[in-house]
This record gives structure tokens, sequence and C-alpha cells, in this order.
């Protein structure tokens, strides 16, 4: 036991690269989405995207009862799914 | 005018309190006048940390529901004469407080002082959405563990949809172990900052100093540990990086906390 004080431990690998790993997926998947634009072209997401932005937002304001201004919609690129994301500010 | 910042995390017991206080005490010790304002409504920390909770007449919700101004309700520290507290109530519900209120709040004290610093409670609802609301950038905490840095990294997103885009969000990598790091058991502050994207404000060692001064209500910086080697040096750090001195980060990493002498057997005999 005494000798076991000077016996110097294996050296194992550090738990560092699983945590890079690991974080790497979750981050990465997460909030660095990729404009819809990137990645589908013009033909498939409809080239009037501009035109159905401003109905989405027209349809949540009168919905939500809000001003236009406080409707922010997003299209972007999650795993081959087109997300359409809107946000709305009550206040 | 002020600069407004809300310090925030995601993650609850990162020690956004704590940071918040001695950001505002290093800030006050330039000269800086400081207003802290406590958004954590419900729970208030922010007058213990600052061992200021025995003078707190007023508080946020008296200023909320007109019984005061901002300004009486404010609480001066006892060593910085230019160091305000707003503090929160602790018999209120967040809900009670509305981000309008905190805005116009801010607004009252826009004029007043140089930084107002707003404490965020943890979680991502309605105290966080208070806390941001008046606030143009935000002092991002995280320890270098995968639940607070995820949250964090949540949390950088929640503060671009209200408005604080990546640039004005900096990010705070508190309680860093460095022998962790060079053990290769801990992620290094460039993995962070890479999976985060934003720039570094700070990295605060992990110190015992800190719960020292903590129990004694007395800020890191206040509490003896101002020297060259001390964590109250890294707050001094940050506080002149909010003040627009372009002070390398790296500096932070000159300080080293004390190890014990079991500590320093341990390592060269390799058990640690």
């Amino acid at each position: 036991m005494f000798f076991g004080l000077f016996r110097r431990k294996k050296k194992k690998e550090g738990s560092r690269k699983d945590a890079k790993d690991r974080l790497q997926a979750i981050v990465s998947g997460r909030r660095h989405s990729v404009p819809v634009r990137e990645v589908i072209s013009h033909e498939v997401v409809g080239t009037p995207d501009k035109d159905m932005l401003g109905q989405i937002k027209r349809y949540v304001a009168q919905r939500f009862k809000v001003e236009e201004e406080n409707v922010r919609v997003q299209l972007e690129e999650h795993n081959g799914y087109v997300v359409i994301i809107t946000n709305v500010v009550f206040h | 005018m002020a600069k407004i910042y809300v310090v925030t995390s995601g993650k609850g017991g990162v020690g956004k309190t704590t940071i918040t206080a001695n950001i505002g005490c290093a800030l006050a010790s330039f000269g800086e006048k400081v207003c802290l304002i406590d958004a954590d409504v419900g729970l208030k920390n922010l007058d213990i940390a600052m061992g200021l909770e025995n003078r707190v007449v007023h508080t946020i919700l008296d200023v909320v529901n007109g019984k005061v101004s901002p300004k009486e309700a404010l609480v001066r520290h006892k060593q910085f004469k230019e160091l305000h507290l707003l503090a929160a109530s602790q018999i209120a519900t967040k809900e009670m407080l509305s981000p309008e209120d905190m805005k116009r709040i801010t607004s009252e004290l826009y004029n007043d002082f140089d930084f107002i610093i707003v404490d965020s409670p943890a979680g991502i609802e309605r105290g966080f959405r208070n806390a941001i609301a008046p606030a143009e950038r935000a002092l991002v905490i995280t320890t270098p563990e995968l639940p607070a840095i995820t949250d964090a990294d949540r949390v950088i997103g929640l503060l671009d949809n209200a408005g604080i885009s990546e640039e004005n969000v900096r990010l705070i990598i508190n309680r860093f172990k460095a022998r962790m790091v060079k053990r290769g058991d801990m992620l290094t502050t460039e993995d962070i900052k890479e999976n985060l994207a934003v720039d570094l404000m700070g990295i605060i060692p992990d110190s015992e100093d800190i719960i020292v001064s903590s129990n004694r209500g007395i800020p890191v910086i206040l509490n003896g540990n101002k020297g060259r080697n001390s964590v109250g040096r890294v707050f001094e750090n940050i506080a002149s990086r909010l003040r627009g001195e372009m002070l390398s980060i790296d500096k932070d990493f000159e300080t080293t906390p004390n190890k014990g002498f079991l500590e320093l057997i341990k390592r060269i005999f390799g058990r640690n």
C-alpha cells in the first residue's frame, strides 16, 4: 500500500475528446441552421418565397392580434426538411 | 448614458450572480458608475452576494407598483459609492414583472450610470425574458461542462431572436480548471468558443477564494484577492474589457489558484 503511492498511474486517455465530439453533435444540429436557399433550389421552395413569408406574417399577425413587425418568419433546412419558424413578440 | 448588459446562462448554478457582483465591484473600482439589477424575482441572491441584504428597503416590485422611483429603490454599496443595487423581491413571482417594466426601469436609470448590469434568473422563461428585455448586450456564463455549454448555446440563439445578435454577446467561462485541461479531461477554451461561436470576455479559474468571499458577503476583489495572481485580477480584466480596453484573454491564465502541499505531493508521484 505504501509503495502504491510511488507507482505511477497508467495514463488513461482524457475525456476531453468525448466531450468535444458530443458537444459538436449537439450544437451543430441546433443553432447553426442553414438558410434554405443554400440547400434547396428556388424551383422546389417556390420562387415567390418573399410573398409566402409575407402571407404567413399577415396571417399570424391577424390571428394573434399583434403588429406585423412583431412577427418574424424564417425558412430553414433541418435534416432534409424545410422548416418554417415563426416568432411572435406579444408585447 | 449607460451600456446595458444582461448576465445570463440558461443553466442554473454556473455563477451568474457571483460574477455580476464581482464585475460590478471591479467596474466601480475603476470609477465607473454602476447599477446592478437583480431580475431573479422570487429568489433574489444578488444582495446577498454583495453583502447588502440588510440594507435593502425597497425592491424592484415596489418600483413596478409605483411606490418608489427606481432611483429611490437603489441601495448604495458600502465601499464603492458609485456602485448601486436594485434588489429583487422575495415575496413575488416573475410574472409580477414584465419586460416593459424592465425597459421602463432601466430607461429611468439610463442617464445616471455608465453601466447597468441585469442579473438574469436561470431558465429561459418569463424571468429570462424580463432580464433580456432592456439589454443591448449580453454576457453568457458557462462552466466547461456539456449541460452548461449546450444551455448557453440555446440562450445565445434566444438572445439572437430577441434582437441581441452574436456580435453583442460575449462568453465568460467560469470554474475553469487548467490542470484538468492539461490532463485532457476538460474542454479547452478553444473547444467551447469554437462551438458557441461567440467571443470570450473572460476565463475565471475554479477558486476557493470565490466561495470564501461569498461566505463573507464580500466580493472577491475586496476580500484580499487583488494581487497579481489572484482570482480578483480576472474580474478586473473583465471590467477592463467591458470598458473597451483590448486586453488579451491570456491575461486571465496568469492567475493560478494556490495548491495545497498534499496536491503537490500527489502530482509529483503521479497520483493525480
